[in-house]
């Protein structure tokens, strides 16, 4: 790892990343971003909100999820903008006439070129068409093929499979230790009785958990060693 | 060796007939393979009675066993996730920082406060936890969760190594531990704080610092 | 390319060598009217989130309990020290507090860490770095540290504007959430930057408030102005790939 790179106006990346935590975006048209996500940019660049009378019909083009509308501006102009996110990852994705679902959190911008519809799945939006997306992952993102089951939280996003489905563990929830639970109460849940399972051809994005689960005391089961 | 690290917060496992794993709750991100995940109430060992007591105490939280036959992906809250290699030596960790092991390593507890005096009192303030560390003893690997990732620290005789309670992580070969005070820290800190002390850690052996005075 | 006015030490190429009797960077330590001459604490990176300092009896300034682990003999003193900053003004977190800072002194080895934050090194040959009072995380005892107060126009609030500044010849340490980028700026180009986002400067900059965006259509939406920090003049702006800090910069 060399030291920090000192970048200016010019040389900083065009559409790449900087490193893996910031994203420049060489801006000359519009892009839409989510609020918040821009830490610095250079050059003449206006942000106006989502729902202005004016890109009326850039919205009517891109923009379909009136559920986000608050959370995003239209960035208009000329300059580096430079894109980043709770120093979580950053990575850029181009679509050539396709679609990716993403979680709606983890999106941090795309190009008009590209449509942004709800997904049928809560809390993702998908993407489609040509063009540019900036999303950002808790580490790294692996990739990986169906077949697969995943924990919610850990899903970034997929692409060209089909939507998931709901995957309940039965032999959890009918085995003894099922029954235990439920007359008792004891037991608790494994936490991974319910994931998403994907099936069919495409790629899905995992990262380890967004959520921050609270200490959990484990190990301590054994009593004394052996 | 069974977890390969995929980014520096997801490791990946294998298991099969004969090979399981223990891990914790909520810690699973994915598999694929025919896998069960079954909240283990003994623990491995202990028992459903003794599960039951612990209840009570307000303690425990059982493990999950991993068995089956297939690859499964493990991360928690995005923290770093550090892979210890065991060739028969004991490793004592925090046991919230553990976020899977091998089903063939001993498992069991250490009342720190049998090694070193007042200090698993004062950590048990210290770190919100109980007076029990997690011991891992035997061969195989144990997954370990740090906030921004660790550095290991070399004990030898004659220099040991003070650590922040906070900051330490887990430590393993012939090491003591006792609680001890820098000079002006106290009165930095506030002499009333837990934070008031740091591990001592003398002997032989590698303590597992995070680079983080936070706790998980 | 002309290497820029502060040399940023590679986190890689930091001294690495324990115990290395001469700082290459600092060949000359002068007083600079504090009580430590001759010897001059080491700076080294172990990973980019932990910094260890090697020490043979002289003395660095850290933040408050930002120590993880040390080996030897240390001792701590606690001073007082920073100012709020730049963010701290935008993003009206100011509480009269002032940043609590420890002087350590010792034989040995002191590893300091802050929150898994990423760790950048500067050194400074005579010239002046400003920095958010929570971003400093070491300093050496040869640099000097204090407040400046920085005159603002256009500032919401009526308070004056501090900033921690470090100055002198030695190495600093600061703290970044993600790895620092380093933007320069000219007289031809401007930088717009979100006051979360910022962490430090060094060269002659001009800094200006600005509201940089016009939510005219968010009827309804309070607060739908939001700041940035203009950057004008010559100089290097350290910025970090987050935003968590910030109230007032909405965008």
């Amino acid at each position: 790892m060399n030291g920090p790179v000192i970048h200016d106006a010019h040389t900083l990346p065009a559409d790449d990343n900087i490193n893996p935590y910031a994203f420049s975006v060489d801006l000359d048209g519009q892009w839409f971003l989510q609020k918040g996500k821009m830490v610095a940019y250079y050059g003449k660049i206006d942000f106006q909100g989502i729902g202005l009378g004016r890109l009326d019909r850039l919205i009517a083009g891109s923009f379909h999820s009136p559920l986000h509308a608050a959370d995003w501006v239209v960035a208009e102009g000329r300059g580096k903008m430079v894109l980043a996110d709770r120093a979580f990852d950053v990575n850029s994705y181009d679509l050539d006439d396709g679609n990716l679902t993403v979680r709606s959190g983890n999106l941090l911008a795309f190009e008009p070129s590209l449509a942004l519809k709800q997904s049928i799945v809560p809390g993702f939006l998908t993407l489609i068409g040509t063009g540019k997306f900036v999303a950002a992952s808790n580490g790294p993102v692996v990739f990986m093929e169906p077949p697969l089951r995943v924990d919610p939280q850990a899903l970034v996003g997929w692409a060209d499979c089909p939507s998931p489905c709901h995957h309940y563990d039965h032999a959890y929830l009918r085995g003894i230790v099922g029954g235990v639970r439920a007359h008792t109460g004891l037991g608790g849940t494994s936490g991974e009785e319910h994931q998403f399972e994907f099936v069919g051809a495409g790629t899905v994005l995992l990262q380890s958990t967004e959520r921050m689960m609270d200490a959990i005391a484990v190990g301590e089961t054994g009593g004394t060693g052996s | 060796m069974p977890f390969t690290t995929l980014t520096s917060r997801m490791v990946q496992a294998e298991v099969a007939p004969g090979r399981t794993l223990f891990s914790q709750r909520g810690a699973m991100l994915g598999y694929r393979g025919d896998v069960r995940f079954t909240p283990s109430i003994t623990g491995g060992q202990g028992g459903v009675m003794g599960m039951i007591g612990r209840r009570i105490a307000g303690e425990a939280t059982p493990l999950m066993t991993v068995e089956g036959q297939g690859t499964v992906m493990f991360g928690h809250g995005g923290h770093h996730v550090e892979v210890i290699d065991l060739a028969g030596d004991t490793l004592y960790v925090e046991s919230d920082r553990l976020l899977a092991f091998d089903g063939s390593l001993r498992q069991g507890t250490m009342f720190m406060g049998s090694q070193g005096g007042v200090m698993g009192m004062v950590r048990g303030q210290v770190t919100g936890q109980g007076l029990f560390t997690t011991t891992l003893e035997g061969h195989g690997s144990a997954a370990v969760m740090a906030h921004g990732g660790v550095i290991q620290l070399p004990i030898s005789t004659g220099r040991p190594v003070h650590v922040d309670p906070q900051a330490y992580v887990a430590h393993r070969g012939d090491v003591r531990n006792k609680l001890s005070t820098a000079i002006g820290w106290r009165d930095m800190v506030g002499r009333g704080s837990g934070e008031a002390f740091q591990l001592e850690l003398s002997g032989s052996g590698t303590v597992y610092v995070q680079a983080s005075e936070e706790k998980l | 390319m002309h290497k820029p006015l502060p040399p940023i030490v590679a986190a890689a190429a930091a001294i690495t060598v324990p115990g290395a009797p001469i700082a290459p960077i600092a060949p000359c330590p002068s007083a600079w009217g504090t009580d430590n001459v001759g010897s001059v604490a080491q700076f080294r990176l172990q990973g980019s989130k932990v910094l260890a300092v090697d020490m043979s009896g002289d003395t660095v300034k850290a933040k408050n309990g930002a120590m993880v682990a040390y080996e030897g003999e240390m001792t701590f003193k606690k001073k007082s020290g920073g100012g709020e900053g730049l963010r701290g003004m935008v993003t009206r977190r100011l509480t009269g507090e002032q940043m609590a800072v420890m002087e350590v002194k010792g034989h040995g080895t002191c590893y300091f860490a802050d929150r898994a934050s990423e760790i950048n090194l500067v050194s400074l040959h005579g010239e002046k770095l400003h920095v958010e009072a929570e971003n400093l995380l070491c300093t050496d005892g040869a640099l000097r540290t204090g407040t400046t107060f920085t005159g603002l126009r256009g500032s919401a609030q009526g308070n004056g504007l501090f900033t921690t500044t470090v100055e002198g010849t030695g190495q600093a340490a600061i703290l970044s959430d993600g790895t620092a980028i380093v933007l320069r700026v000219t007289p031809q180009t401007p930088l717009q930057v979100d006051p979360g986002a910022y962490i430090a400067h060094t060269g002659n900059l001009q800094q200006h408030f600005q509201s940089g965006v016009t939510f005219r259509a968010l009827i309804g939406e309070s607060g739908g102005e939001s700041f940035q920090i203009r950057f004008e003049g010559d100089g290097l702006v350290y910025v970090q790939p987050s935003e968590r800090n910030t109230v007032g910069g909405d965008l």
